[in-house]
């Protein structure tokens, strides 16, 4: 008796906990939305109108679906799939406005090609719900349409003409089958993270791994953008809507003073919960792990600080650069990167308080481990076979517009290293008989190499050399 | 140890899918650290003379790590995952093959036992019973076969035999698209041209990884009949265009206007529009002309290949353009192709046709002053002639590699969406004198899925002989009530 009441009592001020880093997040993601502050004009189904429509309604039901996640009242699911459904019509219509008025696929630019991401994603997700009746993936794949969506109302997202490279249709078959596989590994991903939930993966496990990730999201911040102190941010010019460049694909890089400091203490705050989680593992005392449960919270509202005060620096205010004179401003469309790695940092933390707080509600909703370790391989066994064509593509495409198929870009590199990991899932799964952990930890390396190679190689590398540069 | 047992240790080593994931995870891990070290051949060689101090490139070079794709250890690894995808294959071809070729269609009790789904069902009449099974297994899609083997009678049904063949047609295909990738690298080739308008070139510059050059002779001349660029409103390129003509023999042989995307294909090798330029030869020339005597000065533009005519009658034309001069031994000497300073030689021919040279050495004097004529000509200006520049390159091993990708595509879908669905059924002894009807069956993948159809074949039958029994009892019912 005593006992549940005491569950309750940590359940109760959990939740209240929740509550309040929720809506810390929330302030940041409206000052984030209000600094962008973009003018909507044009007809109402137009595509900027359509698309904050398809915002709206996408954060209702990832609210509705985190509120499933948190409570395991089903009527929610109901109206989270109703609203989910509902974006989905105004995001369709924000497509087929955009490309009615660019007159091909849009595909042609990071904006264009999150708008059908975010699409896709949607998509599986109605079908995965309908289908396979996995209900809670909502309340994974909802938020990170919600923060694709804020992401490219930061993104330049005019029309912008097509060079002459890009004119091909076999770069709109590459970008098309690279989307459609790359939301299935993010399905795959999720669902290999609900095996592990499922398969009593213990939840201090989950705050290291949820540790682990914030760090190589601050760590990949640090290693490119820290300037003795100062945090490197891209120069950008409001009116002619560009990148300063220093020269031809090469930046201007402005210094915010201290800002660089405030990150470091954030990676230092994402830090301690895995050392203490590694020394709880040592010393086999389980009461480090309450206290790394602590430093979750602590690094959670520090990396809502950081984005809010990134934010704001970044909107007021001009800084300068050692490699050229005067003062330049700054914008969020600049650095998407820094924005998607915070932004993302700040929704796995929430994702792990709700399953320290709903564990055993979140594993009552979920089908079985079988069903999902199935599932999972299922879904990989749709995307291999889109990620091969997708490189055929690719390279048919470089074939015609360079003469070359092959030339070990990186980018070229890392989609054949995604494709090798892929092929060594599906190869211990059949010949050797991998299951279960094993295989749901292969399904997650995999995603983590799909999203290298969709963001780290044309943010994280370049900026790697940019520092070896300063 | 002996040859034939170091053979053996090799082939074992080199036949195991463990060895395969290795070789795979190495070839991961160099490729990823060919793309965070920045690589000779995608690089500008100044971002790596900035990206790193001096010792450390000369490092990094030594080992290999500046061209990682084209290094010897990478190839030879390469070589290594082929040869083990090779020796992989044909350690489990022959079971495969056996499945495929030789497929066992009768269960023997010692095959009965070794399949993971069977189901024995009571039944009273072996003929009709085997009749049933036929009809469901027929309705469900199954099309069932009678077989007969040493005298008993057995049914067996498969779908989709070829679907176990298909990972090796995946290995082949790869072993096709890097055999295609290896014959490039042995015979192709890849190199830039510039072909100034109205020009015939047929000697491209290659690149080699460590950044120096060389040059080729094509076997054709490839002459630029126009080049052009379209622009969007904002300034942006469009398009991107050459009107191309092959040259062999002091023939033309082929024509054919490319743009970005649609290259030139002929005999093999391929003609890509890669970029678009001015060439440092003019097209036309403009000089002030100024009367000697004293008068207004005028403006004159002289094809460089034709000429104008002046006020008076007389003609101008251009007889020699060097675009970068130097002069040695009084003598005009080519420096460079960079129209930076250029020496012009002029004839200036009067109405008896008699012709005068004149000199203008651009970097001495911007004029013709002094030399005895009764004009000073000075350069105004230049129209240039455009030149087009070009991607031309050699890959005959791309076929093996589309060949590749195309057999890969077609290995993947049947790998991965059909399935060898095998069921058997005979009659065997319930051993108490009774007849069982044994059905058993197996799936190469995707057993869940097999698991269900195979209950639902189950259910079908139980209900269908089910059915015939409750019948017969029925009728036998009715009997007793009548009597």
């Amino acid at each position: 008796m005593s006992d549940a009441q005491v569950e309750q009592q940590r359940a109760a001020s959990g939740a209240s906990l929740l509550v309040l880093v929720g809506l810390g997040v929330a302030f940041a993601l409206l000052v984030a939305l209000l600094a962008v502050a973009k003018t909507h004009s044009g007809p109402i189904y137009g595509e900027a109108n359509m698309l904050y429509t398809a915002l709206v309604l996408y954060a209702g039901a990832a609210t509705l679906y985190m509120g499933y996640g948190v409570t395991g009242i089903e009527r929610y699911v109901s109206a989270a799939s109703l609203l989910a459904a509902l974006g989905f019509v105004a995001n369709t219509a924000a497509v087929i406005h955009r490309w009615s008025v660019a007159g091909r696929p849009p595909f042609s630019n990071m904006y264009e090609m999150l708008l059908s991401f975010v699409w896709t994603l949607a998509l599986l997700t109605l079908i995965a719900e309908r289908a396979y009746r996995v209900k809670i993936i909502g309340s994974i794949t909802m938020p990170i349409t919600v923060v694709s969506v804020i992401l490219m109302q930061l993104l330049p997202s005019d029309v912008r003409p097509l060079v002459p490279a890009l004119q091909s249709t076999w770069l709109q078959v590459h970008v098309t089958l690279a989307m459609l596989s790359y939301a299935a590994c993010a399905v795959s991903f999720a669902l290999a993270m609900m095996f592990l939930i499922q398969d009593n993966m213990k939840t201090e496990s989950f705050q290291a791994l949820t540790s682990a990730g914030m760090i190589a999201i601050y760590a990949s911040i640090l290693l490119t953008r820290f300037r003795s102190g100062a945090l490197a941010v891209t120069a950008y010019d409001i009116d002619s809507k560009a990148e300063v460049m220093m020269s031809r694909g090469r930046p201007l890089f402005i210094h915010i003073p201290d800002l660089g400091w405030l990150y470091l203490l954030v990676l230092l705050s994402a830090l301690a919960p895995l050392a203490l989680y590694i020394a709880g593992q040592v010393k086999k005392d389980a009461s480090l792990f309450d206290v790394a449960s602590k430093g979750m919270f602590l690094t959670l509202l520090l990396q809502a600080a950081g984005l809010a005060i990134f934010i704001t620096r970044v909107k007021q205010g001009q800084y300068g650069a050692p490699e050229a004179d005067g003062l330049y401003s700054s914008a969020l469309p600049a650095n998407p990167f820094l924005l998607a790695g915070m932004v993302g940092g700040i929704v796995a933390g929430l994702l792990y308080l709700l399953l320290l707080w709903r564990r055993e509600g979140l594993q009552r909703m979920m089908p079985s481990s079988d069903d999902l370790d199935r599932v999972t391989y299922k879904i990989i066994c749709i995307a291999f076979p889109l990620l091969t064509l997708m490189i055929a593509a690719g390279a048919y495409w470089a074939n015609q517009a360079w003469g070359s198929y092959w030339s070990w870009d990186p980018k070229e590199t890392w989609a054949a290293i995604t494709w090798l990991v892929y092929a060594g899932y599906l190869h211990m799964r059949i010949t050797r008989g991998w299951k279960g952990r094993r295989a749901a930890w292969f399904a997650i390396l995999g995603f983590a190499v799909v999203i290298f190679t969709f963001f780290g190689v044309t943010y994280l590398l370049p900026g790697l050399h940019a520092y070896a540069a300063g | 140890m002996g040859l034939k047992s170091i053979w053996t240790k090799v082939h074992e080593t080199l036949a195991s899918v463990r060895t395969g994931i290795i070789l795979i995870i190495v070839v991961g891990v160099f490729s990823a650290v060919g793309t965070i070290i920045l690589q000779r051949p995608t690089s500008e060689p100044e971002d790596i003379q900035r990206a790193y101090s001096p010792q450390t490139l000369a490092l990094l070079d030594r080992l290999g790590l500046t061209d990682i794709f084209h290094a010897w250890w990478f190839l030879l690894l390469l070589c290594l995952f082929c040869l083990c995808l090779i020796f992989v294959s044909l350690d489990r071809w022959p079971n495969a093959w056996k499945v495929y070729a030789k497929p066992i269609r009768f269960a023997t009790p010692a095959f009965r036992v070794s399949l993971p789904q069977t189901v024995k069902i009571a039944v009273s009449d072996e003929g009709g019973a085997l009749s049933v099974t036929e009809r469901v297994l027929s309705r469900l899609g199954l099309r069932p076969e009678r077989v007969t083997e040493s005298g008993a009678t057995g049914l067996y049904a498969e779908k989709q035999r070829f679907s176990v063949l298909a990972v090796y047609l995946v290995h082949l295909s790869l072993l096709c698209i890097f055999a295609g990738y290896i014959a490039d690298g042995i015979v192709g080739y890849r190199g830039n041209i510039q072909v100034p308008e109205g020009q015939a070139l047929g000697q491209i510059t290659l690149r080699d990884n460590r950044g120096g050059e060389s040059k080729k002779t094509l076997p054709f001349l490839i002459r630029c009949d126009g080049a052009g660029e379209e622009t969007y409103a904002d300034g942006s390129p469009k398009k991107w265009w050459s009107k191309l003509a092959l040259i062999e023999g002091g023939k033309e042989v082929a024509t054919k206007t490319i743009v970005v995307n649609d290259p030139f294909v002929f005999q093999g090798i391929r003609i890509y529009q890669s970029s678009m330029g001015q060439s440092g030869t003019p097209k036309t020339l403009t000089f002030t002309a100024t009367p000697t005597k004293g008068g207004e000065a005028a403006a004159v533009e002289v094809p460089l290949d034709g000429k104008a005519t002046l006020a008076d009658g007389e003609s101008l034309s251009v007889l020699r353009w060097v675009p970068d001069y130097y002069v040695q031994d009084n003598e005009v000497y080519k420096k460079s192709d960079d129209p930076e300073n250029p020496a012009i030689q002029l004839g200036l021919t009067n109405a008896k046709g008699e012709t005068k040279k004149l000199w203008i050495l651009y970097s001495e004097m911007n004029s013709t002053k002094g030399q005895d004529a009764p004009y000073e000509f000075a350069i105004k200006g230049a129209t240039w002639a455009k030149f087009t520049g070009l991607e031309v390159s050699h890959q005959p091993g791309q076929f093996g590699v589309w060949i590749g990708v195309v057999l890969m595509a077609i290995g993947l879908v049947i790998a991965f969406y059909t399935q060898h669905v095998r069921i058997w059924a005979t009659i065997v002894e319930d051993g108490k004198g009774g007849k069982l009807l044994w059905m058993g069956g197996t799936t190469n993948k995707n057993r869940d899925r097999f698991q269900t159809k195979f209950e639902q074949i189950k259910t079908a039958l139980a209900k269908e002989l089910d059915g015939t029994a409750n019948t017969d009892r029925k009728t036998e019912e009715k009997t007793l009530t009548q009597a």
